[in-house]
């Protein structure tokens, strides 16, 4: 499928902002299920970006204004092609009943133990046997179970929580967002020896109505024995297909961060975030 | 009446100036002579002056025990300690050889991570170091020299072997006490130090700026240096300015720096000052908002962008916790084999890890027998001595290390050496460590001895000054006597 | 990244001096000065007042009023208190915090920039204000008003006047001393005006006032503000005639609170610190600097009383600031809307 993105935050101030140090994660990842044909990522008050590799892979670019404005806009666009459904490899049932091995998770060692927004505490490990009460079998079909566990016991509450909310918190209100239900999948999963790691991207919203936004999307992806990394969408319970774009991954919402920074001046007044996800058919595609 | 009592008991401990038998060392003799014909009176006269000079200077530091910080000269003992020059070339070897070692460590950590693809050092131990940071991943930086200032603490045990306690690698302190300990001894026993032939740490400050004007990104004869502070709310305030005021560099906070265009200036009076190296006093949590804590006041937004695109040198750089961490400390002696091909110089003390099982299970099981401490924690807080821990004491310890064992690490008590100390009108053993200054620059300078810090409690082995720790003045000596 | 027309100093870097630094110095600098100038205007008052026992209520109430309109408080102390009277006014110009220009506030306000620059001063220098400090701390305007407020007024003024003594002995003459001196100087100049605006505001007096012994009393009690008894006595004139005391005071090369010789030293300091070498004023501070000066340098005490005492005294006020704000400005902070209060925000996508 092919994907046109357009993602565009808008800050404004109570007055004016100043010396504006910024850190965006909006660029698509290239990997064997996608691919970036092209991304432009423009500021206003202009600004020239640089970008970097981070830790966890992910295209980072960083700009600054030093002088006083009252307004800050960041937009990406960006065109993606992604591997049709029929191509993708079927989820890994077989190969995922053995067990993850010693040097497999010494590898991911980092996403089996405790993040800033997903503290292993006692609640969260409680949850997490009730999730798997009836029994564990395979890597992928424990995975599973947690997930639907999640999307069925948690309620999609947009005010519930903030950017803030830690996994613990979520999982107490039984309510947020989708980040917030990656969150409480992520910590389930860790306890339970599967190693997970946080997705942020979109999705091609084929049931959208009219005039209903889209929005910046968050998932997860377990690391399967023997297959590696495989997405799964607790919000929708349904695995990540061609509709999904992956732009970053990360322990947590905090290795991700959209679009985040610090400046000096007066507190945000508003906070604007328009994203747009569109199909490009064929025929557009070769006008382009 | 002379100080020397000959009651003096070294009890089962290495003492510094006596032997086993009860002799005085050979490169104590001559101090031991100048003591014995030296009254008690003119003795407490100079230390009383001392302590008097300290004061007027301002050679303090601030506990934050309180909720309001209070000021507290760091008590000085005019007792030396006195190493011989064989002895200190062989601590000297092994502090350049760690040193060495770990700058080749955290270059691999944060580049190929060859180490760890080898299995040498567990994987998960350094990625959930809580200094390890992700944000530094493949940086290059100036020389490729991440630890530019080290102070190791050393101890010996009964035997009077040199042992490794701790390396440290973020902002090691106490510097400024070692050359104001220096000035004063000088200052009460002059004559004793001319004979004696000691060698000089006067250099210290020089040496320093020569380390930090050598990792320069900026190329021309004059970098522009300056040392960044947190500011006089901070304990070791007293030692920047010192230091400051020595290397002769300007002392900045974090407000007086901005970053433009990914470089890095001073707000002066004459304008926009451009700065190429940046002695940092702040830790890597506060040193830039806009990409670690972002409540942080006390850093410069962009400092890592700066750094980042090389226009900046920090010293220390970011992320060198990671190896000062009492976890990666146990892996220190294979990490020395792992780069250098050499057997460790300087042994390190036996070290437990909670976070492997079969460690855990001795920790659990003998943890009144042993020192538990917690990994990250600096100043001698989070630790248990469990031979003189209360039951309660050692119960909630073993449950800490239970649910957190990567965060903790044991060791087995060591009998630290004791060194002749004026307790309440007489000279009796108090235990010291001692911690050599490292710089790494050029060429790797270990200043000739360091700070000796002394348990001044009777019976307690903590030397922080936060808790009760005072300083004496370490002489290396030219010679062996 | 110098700024035009300025060639940029021949300094090492270890002597650059920092912003902040120069905020710092200049401010603990006026600070002093006006917590000194405010101890001796009221000092000199409350013993006017023990002298003059013949005021009527109203009497008084206009006296402490034109004490307090000269100060510019007028307004913040009318939320504060009701009428306006020895105690109220002492205790609002001494040790209300809410003020930002009582002694007490002026004496905190100065240590704690002493203490952000602690070790740009000498150790005499941060003790003694951290006397001066410590004595404020722990006294209640209660008790000193019951003990006797002289020696109250007494202390301040030895404190700092033995600070500035040690200023003058212990700092070494560069950049620093130049910012400390200039903050010192626009202040004096500053209070000089205040001290002679007081007699303004009290009401004309009668024609049959004019020239008796409250009236000179009044304009006596002006020059004991100013320290300017005796000088004015022995090297000016015998009587007490107003228009020759505000002379004194404007005009006077040789006594040095006169706002002559303070606007004097400003001109020279301000010369100095923005680095102005050539004969005719470039920077902004400079130019009304240099304006100001011929004023004082030209104008006779017969032009200011046509033009108006008061008016004259406000227009040198107004001078004055716009010399420190453009200083402030140029060497503090590049940029015009820099504010040090301001915060530090984050920001994120929600």
């Amino acid at each position: 499928m092919r994907l046109r993105l357009r993602h565009r935050t808008t800050f404004v101030y109570a007055g004016h902002a100043r010396d504006s140090f910024n850190e965006v994660r909006l660029c698509p990842r290239e990997h064997e299920l996608q691919s970036c044909r092209r991304f432009s990522l423009r500021t206003d008050p202009d600004a020239p970006t640089q970008d970097y590799i981070d830790f966890h892979g992910n295209t980072t670019h960083t700009f600054s204004i030093a002088e006083p404005h009252a307004e800050l806009m960041v937009e990406a666009e960006s065109e993606v092609d992604t591997v049709p459904n029929a191509d993708r490899p079927p989820p890994p049932t077989g190969a995922a009943l053995v067990p993850l091995g010693a040097a497999e998770r010494e590898e991911q060692a980092e996403f089996l133990v405790a993040s800033h927004y997903v503290p292993l505490a006692e609640e969260l490990e409680r949850e997490s046997r009730v999730a798997l009460a009836s029994g564990r079998t395979s890597a992928w079909a424990d995975f599973l179970k947690i997930g639907r566990h999640v999307r069925h016991t948690m309620a999609y509450k947009p005010e519930a929580t903030s950017v803030s909310t830690l996994a613990t918190g979520a999982l107490r209100l039984r309510a947020g967002v989708c980040q917030d239900f990656a969150h409480v999948m992520i910590g389930l999963c860790r306890l339970a020896g599967i190693p997970t790691r946080y997705v942020s991207g979109y999705f091609l919203n084929l049931s959208r109505q009219p005039g209903e936004i889209d929005a910046s999307h968050a998932w997860v992806e377990g690391y399967m024995p023997l297959v590696g990394w495989t997405a799964y969408d607790p919000t929708h319970d349904r695995l990540a297909d061609e509709r999904y774009i992956q732009v970053a991954v990360g322990r947590d919402y905090g290795d991700i961060r959209p679009v985040g920074g610090t400046y000096r001046g007066a507190a945000t007044r508003e906070l604007r975030v328009e994203v747009e996800v569109r199909e490009v058919d064929a025929l557009t595609a070769r006008q382009a | 009446m002379s100080i020397l009592s000959s009651t003096y008991d070294c009890g089962p401990f290495c003492d510094e100036m006596y032997s086993a038998a009860g002799t005085i060392r050979p490169h104590y003799r001559r101090l031991a002579e100048r003591l014995e014909t030296l009254p008690e009176a003119d003795f407490q006269q100079r230390r009383a002056a001392i302590d008097l000079a300290f004061l007027r200077r301002g050679v303090t530091f601030t506990v934050y025990n309180d909720s309001e910080g209070t000021e507290r000269i760091f008590p000085f003992d005019l007792i030396p300690r006195i190493i011989p020059a064989s002895e200190w070339k062989r601590l000297e070897a092994g502090l350049v050889q760690r040193i060495t070692a770990l700058n080749l460590f955290l270059h691999d950590l944060y580049h190929q991570q060859k180490i760890l693809k080898d299995k040498v050092v567990p994987a998960a131990q350094v990625l959930s170091a809580r200094h390890f940071r992700r944000e530094f991943m493949n940086f290059s930086v100036p020389r490729d020299i991440y630890v530019h200032i080290c102070g190791t603490d050393l101890i010996r045990d009964d035997a009077g072997r040199y042992l490794v306690l701790e390396d440290n690698l973020r902002c090691p302190s106490g510097v400024s006490y070692m050359i104001e300990n220096r000035a004063a001894m000088r200052r009460a026993f002059p004559n004793l130090f001319q004979s004696y032939g000691v060698r000089p740490i006067e250099g210290y400050a020089d040496a320093l700026l020569k380390s930090l004007r050598y990792i320069t990104p900026r190329p021309g004869d004059k970098p522009s240096v300056v040392l960044l502070t947190p500011g006089v709310y901070n304990s070791a305030y007293f030692e920047h300015t010192f230091l400051a005021r020595q290397m002769g560099i300007p002392i900045v906070e974090g407000r007086d720096l901005v970053v433009r265009d990914s470089h890095v200036f001073m707000r002066t009076t004459a304008g926009l000052v451009p700065v190429d190296v940046i002695y940092r006093r702040i830790d890597d949590d506060f040193i830039d908002p806009s990409v670690f804590r972002p409540d942080s006041v006390l850093g410069v937004p962009g400092l890592v962008g700066a750094y980042r695109a090389g226009n900046v040198a920090l010293a220390n750089a970011i992320g060198t916790g990671v190896a000062d961490d009492k976890v990666i400390y146990a892996y220190v002696p294979k990490i020395i084999k792992y780069y250098l091909d050499q057997e460790p110089l300087l042994p390190n003390v036996n070290t437990y890890l909670a976070s492997e099982p079969a460690d855990r299970k001795f920790i659990l099981e003998n943890i009144a027998k042993l020192v538990v401490k917690s990994a990250n924690e600096a100043g001698g807080y989070g630790m248990l001595i469990g031979p003189a821990a209360t039951a309660a004491e050692c119960a909630d310890f073993r449950a800490k290390v239970a649910a957190q064992p990567r965060n903790f690490i044991a060791q087995d008590p060591i009998m630290l050496s004791r060194s002749p100390t004026w307790c309440d009108g007489q000279l009796e053993g108090r235990h010291i460590d001692l911690r050599p200054y490292i710089l790494a620059g050029e060429k790797t300078v270990v200043t000739p001895g360091g700070l000796t810090r002394v348990a001044l409690r009777k019976g307690s082995l903590v030397v922080n000054s936060s808790q009760g720790g005072g300083s004496k003045d370490t002489w290396v000596l030219k010679g062996d006597l | 990244m110098a700024r035009s027309g300025r060639p940029p100093p021949a300094r090492t870097q270890a002597t650059v001096m920092l912003s902040r630094v120069a905020y710092s110095l200049y401010w603990m600098s006026r600070q002093i000065e006006r917590a000194e100038n405010m101890s001796r205007l009221l000092d000199v008052n409350l013993q006017f007042l023990l002298d003059f026992q013949g005021f009527d209520d109203a009497g008084l109430k206009e006296h402490w009023g034109s004490i307090l309109a000269s100060a510019g408080d007028e307004a913040l102390f009318a939320t504060v208190h009701e009428t306006a009277d020895s105690r109220t006014v002492t205790d609002f110009l001494a040790f209300d915090l809410r003020n930002p220009r009582s002694i007490l506030s002026c004496v905190f306000a100065a240590r704690e920039n002493a203490r952000m620059i602690r070790d740009q001063i000498s150790t005499e220098m941060w003790e003694t204000m951290n006397e001066m400090y410590l004595f404020l701390k722990d006294r209640s305007a209660t008790d000193i008003w019951i003990a006797g407020p002289y020696d109250f007024f007494q202390h301040i003024k030895r404190h700092s006047h033995l600070f500035q003594g040690l200023t003058d002995a212990t700092y070494p003459r560069s950049e620093g001393w130049e910012f400390i001196q200039f903050g010192k100087w626009i202040e004096r100049a500053d209070q000089t005006t205040r001290i002679l605006d007081v007699k303004y505001h009290i009401l004309l007096p009668q024609a049959a006032d004019v020239g008796g012994a409250v009236d000179t009393a009044q304009w006596q009690a002006v020059l004991r503000s100013a320290s300017a008894s005796e000088a004015y006595h022995r090297f000016y004139v015998q009587e007490i005639l107003p228009w020759k005391v505000a002379e004194f005071l404007i005009f006077s090369d040789s006594f040095p609170r006169s706002l002559h010789c303070c606007v004097l030293q400003v001109d020279e300091l301000l010369r100095r610190i923005v680095g102005e070498t050539s004969a005719r004023a470039r920077t902004e501070a400079a130019k009304a600097a240099r304006r100001l000066m011929t004023d004082l340098a030209s104008l006779t005490i017969a032009e200011v009383l046509e033009r108006g005492l008061h008016e004259f005294l406000l227009d040198v006020q107004l001078a004055l600031e716009r010399i420190g704000d453009e200083v402030v400005k140029t060497t503090m902070f590049y940029s015009s809307e820099f504010d040090p209060e301001e915060q530090q925000q984050q920001q994120q996508q929600q």
